[in-house]
């Protein structure tokens, strides 16, 4: 059994760096530098726009732009740092997965979460409806 | 360009009568093992003692609860034997059972591979699993866990520091069973022989990759949750204790996220051990192989939807329970897919009536009985009234025990002879296979009669008027224990004085029957190549003739 | 067909490197360098679903206490959070850079990317120390060390709220998981470099650089998420 096709296949990518919309997905796709300086350029200004962002009030906005800004610097990290644009499907599928069942968890705990005591008449009441937080009072001057 | 040398580790060709048992000798040569087949082997002694462990802690709760007033133990110790039990069984037997010890030995072994993809990998698994169990028997010798299997907060915050230990114990065996999910599931992709195609695999490797996704994608949630635990005891972090302004619902939810698949973690391989041994002895392709083999990932992903239900009386949201409820329902569907299949298997089969035969039928029996009362629960109404009450207890030992334990039991009766090379004395397998079927159902319809009165789980004293059902509960414990220590007897007996096996016992035409018996240590003398349907058994002769 | 089953197959290495070889039950480096990165993508989600889970726990206490969160938040020193960011960013960067390097079999260039990876990783823990030093001065500490001294700036911003405690219990739990990782990532590219230094990595065998690589970029990933989510609570 021959086995230099993977030798030969990595040396013949790093002939030429430059070719980062060359469509391979073998997983052992060469990227340029250049791109990789460009990604984590990116990732700088797309800080930045985090920290700025975050002086301002959006009201509940707020949250869904930093999350979003962050899977936007997530997923390049993820496409090009981590190869996934290259790399085979079911890596992909195999770690892709692992978001998707992690937001039934968020939806599902958050989904309790909103609407507890929304269909029970008695629940409903004003003095039910209270949430822990106003429940108890802490002193939080040491223990 | 590429240069082939002779191998260093692995032997020069293997001799005659040379397998996989004695082809190293010593400790180390177990201890230190790569062999997917050894680890396998260690695995079996592994979880069958954890099962023995178990089990006799089992006996114990029954004897207790012959008196109303409980008749062995002091409450307190009372608590921490059913804990014990419940861990034992679920994280050192159930989950790691069929998957570590059978599924280790089997899977490459069918996928026509030398080993598991990640061998090195396996052995981490099979040492987690031990310093996991060895943690949480020092959790039982320093101190007590009196919580349940479940631990819920905040009663488990506050009770004793061993919850700590329990709780990086199970944190171990959560990541062994993950390494070894991951594991199957790479082998899977990347090792099957060629010719292989998806499905032409047996249809025990679908269950064990369906197990495999749900052990990887469902176990991290248990080890943090674990964590957390343990986190709460350290410095109080709070998340899961009202006094520092924590939700005790977040724990459970965190909790079932991963016991409700957890279930599926178990049943499915168990599941996959019935799709084999129902065909091989009656010597019928099954009936229904696309439908069985989609049913076990349709279960996988369902599983993810439905942890609510545990929670019907904990304080979440009435919208989210409906849906919880609504989404349960829809479990029915694959594994009834399933249970039809294997009877229409059976149907017009020539039906061997040997043991693994009728350990699977147990199965079958418990298993619609288990299946069935698990709709009840799942029904919000009904679940009101019967949770937490004997009815449940009984619903998941009919899954748990009479599903999944008896699935592994037919699971090492069906493969022993390819293990060991030996045959136990089968008349008296027939026997234990009886005996176990009538005690389970003497032990747990008590069981299902006094929960729908409304006999809560976990006390333990009870209303005098229960003393009936739960005396007959308890013989019935002791015939299944009798049953099962009958079996030890006769296995352990085989392996020192059993009859020489044939090489293919069962005639069996996957491919872990075409290897020798007991297999080499490389797997197979020749590269295998799959040309044949994993159930075609015009491929009989063609083997007869070869060997 | 049936021959090559007792020999183990070695890959040729480029001038100067040591050849590979492959483990006895693969039929290819190529399915050798699969599996086992398969295997690690999997691994991978697993720490995904793990820090999920602290995730979950934030999001579900940011709602229930949104002002303690906003105001402990306003107590964490943002500077020092964007600082370690660009530290993980950059380290990101040189890791790919190194692993590149690897593919490429440029041995002295792959060891510097490392070195300096490490480094951010290095820098990155120092800055973390210097921040947990603070907080520990101030008793912003998590759970039951939680202490806020009487009349200080701190009882002043959190006195009146309710359970801030949650939000500090949650910043060290999920900064020092995340920080045990990168501890575990500068064990590995230390170990990395030492295979360097043997001349184990080569364009014909890369895999340890590529997956510890990956796991550097997850750990980066995490923090992409940490950094808005504690320093500057939404
Ligand atoms: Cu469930």
């Amino acid at each position: 059994m021959t086995s230099d096709s993977h030798a030969a296949q990595a040396s013949h990518d790093g002939g030429h760096g430059d070719h980062s919309e060359h469509n391979d997905h073998s997983g052992h796709h060469v990227c340029s530098f250049q791109l990789f300086a460009g990604v984590f350029f990116a990732l700088l200004i797309l800080t930045i726009i985090t920290v700025a962002v975050s002086r301002f009030d959006f009201g509940g906005f707020n949250m869904i732009i930093a999350m979003a800004i962050a899977a936007v610097k997530a997923s390049l990290v993820m496409s090009i740092f981590m190869h996934m644009r290259w790399d085979t499907a079911i890596n992909n599928i195999a770690f892709l997965s692992s978001i998707l069942f992690l937001s039934l968890l968020f939806l599902f705990i958050l989904a309790d979460y909103s609407t507890r005591g929304d269909t029970d008449p008695i629940l409903a009441t004003p003095s039910m409806q209270m949430k822990p937080a106003e429940y108890y009072q802490h002193d939080w001057s040491g223990h | 360009m590429t240069t082939q040398v002779p191998a260093a580790e692995v032997e020069a060709g293997p001799q005659k009568g040379s397998n996989y048992l004695n082809s190293h000798r010593g400790f180390w040569s177990w201890a230190g093992t790569l062999d997917h087949k050894r680890i396998g082997i260690m695995y079996l002694v592994g979880v069958t003692l954890a099962f023995l462990a178990g089990g006799v802690l089992a006996l114990g709760i029954r004897l207790h609860l012959w008196q109303p007033e409980g008749a062995l133990f002091e409450p307190d110790t009372y608590n921490q034997v059913f804990t014990l039990h419940g861990a034992f069984m679920v994280f050192m037997f159930i989950i790691p059972g069929v998957p570590g010890s059978i599924a280790n030995f089997v899977l490459p072994l069918m996928l026509g591979a030398k080993d598991v993809a990640l061998p090195r990998l396996n052995l981490a698994s099979f040492y987690l699993w031990l310093c996991g169990t060895l943690l949480a028997i020092v959790s039982m010798i320093t101190g007590s866990v009196d919580t349940g299997w479940t631990f819920y907060t905040p009663y488990s915050i506050h009770t004793q520091q061993s919850v700590v230990t329990m709780g990086l114990g199970i944190f171990m065996l959560g990541f062994s069973s993950i390494f070894t999910g991951l594991n199957f599931i790479v082998t899977t992709h990347k090792l099957r022989a060629p010719g292989q195609s998806w499905f032409k695999m047996p249809l025990f490797i679908w269950a064990i990759y369906s197990a495999g996704v749900l052990q990887v994608l469902a176990t991290p949630v248990l080890g943090i949750t674990v964590l957390l635990l343990a986190f709460e005891h350290i410095y109080h972090i709070g998340v899961f204790d009202p006094s520092y302004g924590g939700d005790p619902v977040l724990f459970q939810h965190f909790f079932w996220f991963y016991s409700h698949p957890a279930v599926y973690i178990m049943i499915l391989p168990a599941m996959g051990i019935i799709s084999e041994v129902v065909s091989v002895h009656s010597r019928k392709p099954l009936f229904g192989y696309r439908m069985i083999a989609f049913s076990s990932i349709a279960i996988a992903v369902i599983s993810f939807l439905v942890w609510g239900h545990h929670l019907f009386t904990s304080g979440q949201s009435e919208f989210v329970m409906m849906a919880f409820s609504f989404l349960t329902f829809f479990v029915a569907i694959p594994t009834a897919i399933k249970e039809f299949s294997w009877v229409a298997t059976i149907w017009k089969g020539s039906v061997a009536l040997t043991a693994p035969m009728l350990y699977a039928m147990n199965f079958l029996i418990i298993f619609s009985i288990g299946g069935l009362t698990g709709i009840f629960l799942a029904a919000l109404n009904v679940d009101i009234h019967l949770h937490d009450t004997y009815f449940v207890v009984a619903h998941f030992h009919a899954v748990m025990m009479g599903s999944v334990a008896i699935g592994f039991f037919a699971g090492v009766h069906h493969w022993w002879p390819k293990f060991w090379g030996v045959m136990y004395n089968e008349t008296l397998a027939k026997i234990s296979a009886v005996l176990i079927l009538i005690g389970f159902w003497v032990t747990f319809i008590p069981q299902f009669i006094m929960g729908s009165q409304g006999m809560p789980r976990r006390y333990a004293s009870y209303l005098p008027e229960w003393q009936g059902y739960h005396q007959v509960s308890t013989v019935g414990a002791i015939i299944l224990g009798a049953g099962f220590a009958l079996m030890m007897g006769y296995l352990i007996h085989s392996l020192f004085a059993g009859k020489k096996a044939k090489a293919n016992q069962w005639g069996g035409v996957t491919l872990e029957w075409h290897t020798q018996t007991p297999p080499i240590h490389e797997n197979f003398d020749y590269d295998p190549v799959v040309t044949h349907d994993p159930y075609d058994y015009s491929q009989l002769e063609e083997m007869k003739g070869k060997s | 067909m049936s021959e090559g089953h007792h020999d183990l197959i070695t890959i040729p290495a480029p001038e100067g490197f040591v050849p590979h070889q492959v483990a006895h039950h693969f039929d290819s480096v190529e399915k050798e360098f699969q599996s086992c990165k398969l295997g690690f993508w999997l691994f991978l989600a697993t720490e995904i679903l793990l820090f999920g889970g602290l995730f979950a726990a934030y999001i579900y206490y940011h709602d229930l206490y949104p002002e303690s969160f906003v105001e402990g938040g306003k107590l964490l020193n943002w500077q020092l959070g964007a600082l370690n960011t660009v530290l993980l960013l950059a380290s990101s960067w040189t890791m790919a850079l190194g692993v590149r390097s690897a593919m490429l079999s440029e041995k002295s260039k792959m060891q510097g990317y490392l070195f300096v990876t490490f480094l951010c990783a290095g820098g990155f823990m120092v800055v973390k120390y210097i921040e947990y030093s603070g907080k520990i001065a101030h008793g912003l500490l998590p759970g039951y060390f939680f202490g806020l001294e009487p009349g200080s700036v701190y009882a002043e911003a959190l006195g009146h709220l309710p359970y801030p405690n949650l939000f500090f219990s949650l910043y060290w739990t999920m900064t020092g998981i995340h920080g045990f990782h990168v501890l575990v990532g500068m064990i590995l590219i230390a170990w990395l470099m030492v295979g360097g230094a043997k001349n184990r990595f080569h364009a014909g065998y890369y895999m340890p650089v590529e997956i510890v690589g990956l796991y550097w970029h997850l750990v980066d990933l995490i923090w992409i998420f940490l950094f808005p989510l504690l320093y500057l609570v939404p």
